[in-house]
C-alpha cells in the first residue's frame, strides 16, 4: 500500500508539473499562503511561519477541515507522524510524540495550560476541533518560553475570531457503534466586538472486541463508548484600535460507563480574560488571567449520587511586553504567577496547594537578510519542594536563498514532579500501592534539533533531526514489598538514569493547480529505554514510542460545476512495531525480563466531500478502509473493529 | 475619544477584577457534587445494610433474629445485628480437611476471570461462625446457614403474592461448594493467582451481583430480582439486593430489603 502511494504520489508529481509548465503557474501559490500565516508559538511573538527562527509544524484551517475530525486525538494522527494516541490501564488515553508523553509535550489552547490529568496525559476530549483557527507545533524544549513540561515540545490550539458580520455553522456525523456528532457554531463581528459560541455534543456507545487466544500481555475486551459535551465561548472587545480585551469561558463534560450504573463523569469549567495593548509599532503589553478546574466524579445511579474525587484548580497570571525595534528585532520580558490546588481522595490526607512564579526574557535578533538568531532565558520557582530552575534557549535561522531555511536550535527543557507524583497513595485494587515521593528532582532535558525547508513552486520539502538526553525522568520504578507488609507490592515515583531519545522526521508535499494534492511524512524515534538508578530496566506503565510511523495523503478537489465542488481523499498512516521490557515476575524481579513485541499495524480512511452553494457540505468516509481488525486488542493496538463508514452533513451561512 | 472610552471601560474592569478576586482558588460549583458520607449510613424499615468489602472477612445475620428485634421496636436498626468473623489463612497441618486456600490462576488479562487453572492448596481451620445464622455475605458472595434459595421475577418485594402456593414453582438450590469463588488473598493478583477459600456457598443468592474481569477494574451488574430463601426450619424468607456501593462509592457495600417470615 505504501509502495502504491509513493508511485500514485510520483506519478502524479511527474505529469503534474509538465501541465503546471504548460499553464504558467500562479505566482503565489498555496505554499507562499501557508508559509505567510501567522504563528506565535515559537518566539511567543507573531511571526510568519517562513520566518520564524523556531521550527514550527502548522496544521491550517484547511486541513482541520479538511480532515473532519472531532477532537485533537483524531487530528494529530491524521497528520503528524510519530504522533500515537495509545491506552494506559483503564482505557485511559496515553499521548506519545517521538518518545515523550503527555507530561513531557506541553498542550496549549490559545497559550493557556490544561490542568487535570489522568495517567499522566490531558484529558484529549477537551480539545474539540469545533471553532479551531489552526494548531501549532514546536517541536523539542520550549521551557525557556513555557516552564515546566515543556520538554518534548508545545502543542498550541489557537481558537478562530470571527472574521465575517455573522456566521452561523452547525454539523452532524453519523457512524458505526452509534457513534454521533453535533456541532454549531455562531459568531458576530462589529468594528468593537467580535464573539464566537460554539458547542459540540458526540457519543459512541460500548461494543467488545475479540481477540486471538494466547495473548502474550494484557488484551482489550470492550471498548468505553462516552458522550461529551463541550461548549466555549470568546469575545473580543476592541473599545480603540490597538487595544483589545479577550474574555473567556468554556465548560466539557463527558461520561464514560466503565461501569454502567457508576459511568465516570469528568467536567471542566474554564474562563480568562486577556488585555493587549499596541501602545505603538513598537510597544505591546499584554496582561492575562486564566482559571481552569477539572473535576473527575462517580455518578452512581442506583443512588442518584455524584461524587466528585479529583480536582485540580489553577489561577494564573501572566504579563508579557514585547518591544520592536525599527529593524524588526523583538525584546519580550515577561512573568507569569500560577497558583495550584490539587483535591485527590487517591493523594494523601488533605487537598494540596501548590504556587509557580516566573520571569522569563527572549531576544529575536534579525542579525541580517540571512540569519535570524532568538535567545532566551527563564527562572522558575515552585513553593512545594522549594524547586527553582533556570531555563536557557538558542534558535538560529539561516536562509540561504529565498525558499531555504536552516533552522537549529539547542533547549533546556524541565518537569518538576507533579502533586501526585509527589502525594499519591492508591490501591490499585490490590495489585499494588501507587505511592508518591516528596523529595523528587525535577526532570531535566537537553534538546538539539535542526531542520531543513525548501519550496519551490508546488513542492515543498522539510526534513528535521533532534536529540534528547533525559536526566532524572520521573516515572514508576520497580515493585517492591515493605518489611512491614510483605504481602502488598508497591510502585513508588523514583527519577530515573539519564537516557537519551534521537529521530527525525521527513516531509515531502505537493500542490498542483488541477486540485490534487500530496503528502507524504516519515517518522524515525530512537528511545534508548530508561532504567532506574541502579540500572535495573524499569516497570514502565507506558509502551514507548514506535520506532517508525509514516502519514501519507492523496486529496484532489474538483470544481464539477458553479456552485459544486468535490472533493475526494485517501489518507493513512504506517505504525511499526515495538518492543517492550516487561518483567516476567513482578514479585520475583530476579526472574529477569522479557521482550514483549507489540505488532505493527496500519490504517487507511477513504473520504469525500461536495460543497454545494458554498453553504452545504456532504460528507463520506470509509475509515479502516481494508477492514483491519488487531489479532490481540493490546493497550496500544486501534482500537477498532473494521471499517466505519461515516456520513456528516455542515452548513455554513455568513 | 479616546480617554471617554477608557473611562467607561474602568468601571467594568473593577466588576472583573472584584469577581477575579471573590474567585475561589480551590475551585467553583462544588454544589455540582453530592457529599456523603458513609458514616451517616441511612436506611429504612425492612432494609439491611453491610458494608462487606473487605476480603478477608464473612458476615453473618440471623433473620429470626431481625424479624424479632423489629416487631419488639419498630424504629430498631437491624444492621448492628450482622456480626463478623475473619477468614482463616493460617496453615494448619491436616491432610483430611477440604477447608483452605485453593490458589488459582486466572486469565484476568486475557479471556477473563471464568478460564482459570488450579495452582495450590493449604490446609486452614474451618471458618468460624455464630452459633445462630440465616445468611452471610462477603463482598459479591453469599451462603447460607443449610437453607436453599430460589430467584423469582419479582422486582419488588410488595409483588410477592400472599398466597404461598407460587412456592411450588420455584427451584431451590442449596449451598455448593466453591474453591474458585471467594476471593480472599491478592497479593499476587498482578500475575492473576487470587487465593481463594473453600467453601460452601449459595450460588443462586449470590447470582444478585455479578463481578466480573476484564475489565480491570473489575466490572459489577446488579440484579434486582427477589430471592426466596427456605430456611433450613422451613420458613421462608425474601431479600433483594437494592444497592452495591456505599454513599461515596465503595463497592461490596450492600443494601438488602428483606421480609421474614413471608
Amino acid at each position: 500500500m505504501i509502495q502504491c502511494l509513493l508511485l500514485a504520489f510520483i506519478s502524479a508529481a511527474s505529469t503534474t508539473v509538465s501541465e503546471a509548465s504548460a499553464t504558467a503557474v500562479d505566482s503565489i501559490s498555496e505554499y507562499d499562503e501557508v508559509l505567510n500565516e501567522v504563528v506565535v508559538t515559537g518566539v511567543r511573538a507573531p511571526k510568519l511561519l517562513k520566518n520564524t527562527p523556531v521550527q514550527t509544524t502548522l496544521i491550517t484551517s484547511r486541513m482541520i477541515e479538511r480532515s473532519d475530525a472531532t477532537d485533537i486525538e483524531e487530528l494529530l494522527q491524521e497528520e503528524i507522524p510519530g504522533v500515537e494516541f495509545s491506552y494506559a490501564m483503564n482505557q485511559q488515553v496515553h499521548f506519545n510524540y517521538g518518545g515523550f508523553g503527555g507530561q513531557g509535550v506541553l498542550f496549549l489552547i490559545d497559550g493557556e495550560r490544561l490542568v487535570g490529568e489522568t495517567m499522566d496525559d490531558v484529558d484529549f476530549g477537551r480539545i474539540n476541533m469545533s471553532g479551531v483557527e489552526r494548531i501549532e507545533i514546536v517541536r523539542g524544549a520550549s521551557s525557556a518560553l513555557y516552564g515546566s513540561n515543556a520538554a518534548g515540545g508545545v502543542i498550541n490550539v489557537i481558537t478562530k475570531v470571527p472574521k465575517n458580520k455573522w456566521h452561523v455553522g452547525a454539523n452532524i456525523r453519523y457512524g458505526r457503534h452509534n457513534s454521533q456528532r453535533y456541532g454549531i457554531n455562531l459568531q458576530y463581528r462589529n468594528k468593537i466586538v467580535a464573539n464566537s459560541l460554539s458547542g459540540n455534543y458526540s457519543s459512541i456507545k460500548t461494543y467488545d472486541v475479540h481477540s486471538s487466544p494466547d495473548p502474550i500481555t494484557r488484551v482489550i475486551t470492550q471498548i468505553y463508548g462516552n458522550r461529551t459535551f463541550n461548549v466555549k465561548d470568546q469575545l473580543v472587545v476592541t473599545p480603540l484600535e490597538g487595544l483589545k480585551f479577550t474574555a473567556r469561558a468554556g465548560y466539557y463534560f463527558r461520561e464514560i460507563p466503565r461501569i454502567t450504573d457508576t459511568p465516570e463523569r469528568y467536567r471542566d469549567y474554564s474562563g480568562g480574560l486577556k488585555g493587549q495593548w499596541d501602545i505603538n509599532d513598537n510597544h505591546e503589553i499584554e496582561i492575562a488571567y486564566a482559571f481552569d478546574q477539572y473535576d473527575k466524579s462517580n455518578y452512581m445511579k442506583i443512588s442518584g449520587l455524584d461524587v466528585r474525587n479529583y480536582s485540580n484548580v489553577q489561577n494564573s497570571i501572566r504579563a508579557i511586553y514585547n518591544y520592536t525595534d525599527s529593524r524588526g528585532d523583538i525584546l519580550t520580558v515577561g512573568g507569569d504567577y500560577r497558583y495550584d490546588y490539587l483535591d485527590n481522595t487517591k493523594i494523601d490526607n488533605e487537598a494540596k496547594h501548590e504556587a509557580n512564579a516566573d520571569v522569563f526574557a527572549q531576544y529575536d535578533w534579525i542579525i541580517d537578510d540571512k540569519w535570524e538568531l532568538v535567545g532566551a532565558a527563564r527562572y522558575d520557582y515552585f513553593s512545594k519542594g522549594d524547586i527553582s530552575r533556570v531555563t536557557p534557549k538558542i534558535s538560529a535561522r539561516y536562509r540561504p536563498s529565498y525558499n531555504t531555511n536552516v533552522r537549529v536550535a539547542y533547549g533546556m527543557g524541565f518537569r518538576t514532579p507533579t502533586l501526585k507524583e509527589q502525594y499519591y497513595n492508591f490501591d490499585m485494587a490490590g495489585i499494588w500501592i501507587v505511592e508518591g515521593t516528596p523529595s523528587l528532582e525535577p526532570e531535566t532535558s537537553h534538546n538539539f534539533n535542526g531542520s531543513f525547508d525548501w519550496w519551490y513552486r508546488n513542492y515543498s520539502f522539510t526534513v528535521t533531526a533532534y536529540y534528547n538526553h533525559i536526566i532524572d525522568r520521573i516515572a514508576t520504578g520497580l515493585p517492591y514489598s515493605k518489611v512491614e507488609d510483605p504481602s502488598q507490592l508497591y510502585l513508588k515515583y523514583v527519577n530515573l538514569a539519564p537516557y537519551d531519545i534521537m529521530g527525525g522526521e521527513a516531509t515531502v508535499e505537493g500542490r498542483w493547480n488541477n486540485g490534487l494534492s500530496a503528502k507524504l511524512s516519515y517518522a524515525l524515534t530512537h528511545e534508548v529505554f530508561a532504567k532506574d538508578k541502579d540500572g535495573n530496566p524499569t516497570n514502565n506503565q507506558y509502551i514507548p514510542a514506535r520506532k517508525h510511523s509514516l502519514t501519507a495523503r492523496v486529496d484532489w478537489n474538483k470544481k464539477i460545476a458553479n456552485d459544486f465542488d468535490f472533493t475526494i481523499g485517501v489518507n493513512g498512516r504506517y505504525l511499526s512495531g515495538v518492543t517492550n521490557i516487561e518483567y516476567k515476575d513482578y514479585y520475583d524481579i530476579t526472574a529477569g525480563t522479557t521482550d514483549v513485541r507489540y505488532p505493527a499495524y496500519t490504517l487507511w480512511k477513504l473520504s469525500g466531500s461536495l460543497m454545494f452553494c458554498d453553504r452545504y457540505k456532504l460528507t463520506l468516509a470509509l475509515d479502516n478502509l481494508f477492514n483491519y481488525k488487531p489479532k490481540y486488542y493490546y493497550l496500544n493496538a486501534p482500537l477498532t473493529d473494521g471499517a466505519n463508514f461515516m456520513i456528516g452533513l455542515s452548513i455554513n451561512l455568513d | 475619544m479616546m480617554t471617554t472610552s477608557l473611562k467607561s471601560f474602568i468601571p467594568w474592569l473593577h466588576v472583573i477584577l472584584a469577581a477575579l478576586v471573590m474567585q475561589s482558588c480551590s475551585g467553583i460549583l462544588s454544589g455540582v457534587y453530592d457529599e456523603p458520607s458513609d458514616e451517616e449510613v441511612t436506611t429504612v424499615a425492612g432494609q439491611l445494610y453491610i458494608d462487606a468489602s473487605e476480603w478477608d472477612k464473612w458476615h453473618y445475620i440471623d433473620l429470626q433474629e431481625v424479624a424479632d428485634s423489629t416487631a419488639a421496636n419498630s424504629d430498631f436498626n437491624p444492621s448492628v445485628l450482622w456480626s463478623t468473623f475473619d477468614i482463616p489463612t493460617q496453615e494448619i497441618s491436616d491432610n483430611d480437611t477440604r477447608n483452605g486456600i485453593y490458589t488459582y490462576w486466572y486469565d484476568v488479562f486475557g479471556s477473563g476471570i471464568s478460564v482459570n487453572e488450579f495452582r495450590s492448596f493449604y490446609p486452614t481451620a474451618p471458618q468460624p461462625q455464630p452459633q445462630k445464622w440465616s445468611i452471610a455475605v462477603h463482598r459479591n458472595n453469599v451462603r447460607t446457614n443449610g437453607a436453599s434459595v430460589a430467584e423469582t421475577g419479582f422486582r419488588d418485594l410488595d409483588e410477592i403474592p400472599h398466597d404461598k402456593s407460587f412456592l411450588n414453582a420455584l427451584i431451590f438450590q442449596e449451598d455448593t461448594w466453591s474453591e474458585t469463588d471467594v476471593w480472599c488473598e491478592q497479593s499476587r493478583m498482578l500475575l492473576g493467582l487470587i487465593g481463594n477459600q473453600g467453601i460452601m456457598i449459595n450460588t443462586v443468592l449470590s447470582s444478585w451481583l455479578d463481578v466480573d474481569i476484564p475489565p480491570i477494574p473489575p466490572s459489577f451488574a446488579m440484579h434486582d430480582n427477589v430471592f426466596i430463601i427456605r430456611l433450613k426450619d422451613g420458613s421462608y424468607g425474601a431479600l433483594q439486593l437494592v444497592n452495591y456501593q456505599s454513599q461515596t462509592g465503595t463497592k461490596c457495600c450492600l443494601t438488602i430489603n428483606y421480609r421474614y417470615p413471608i
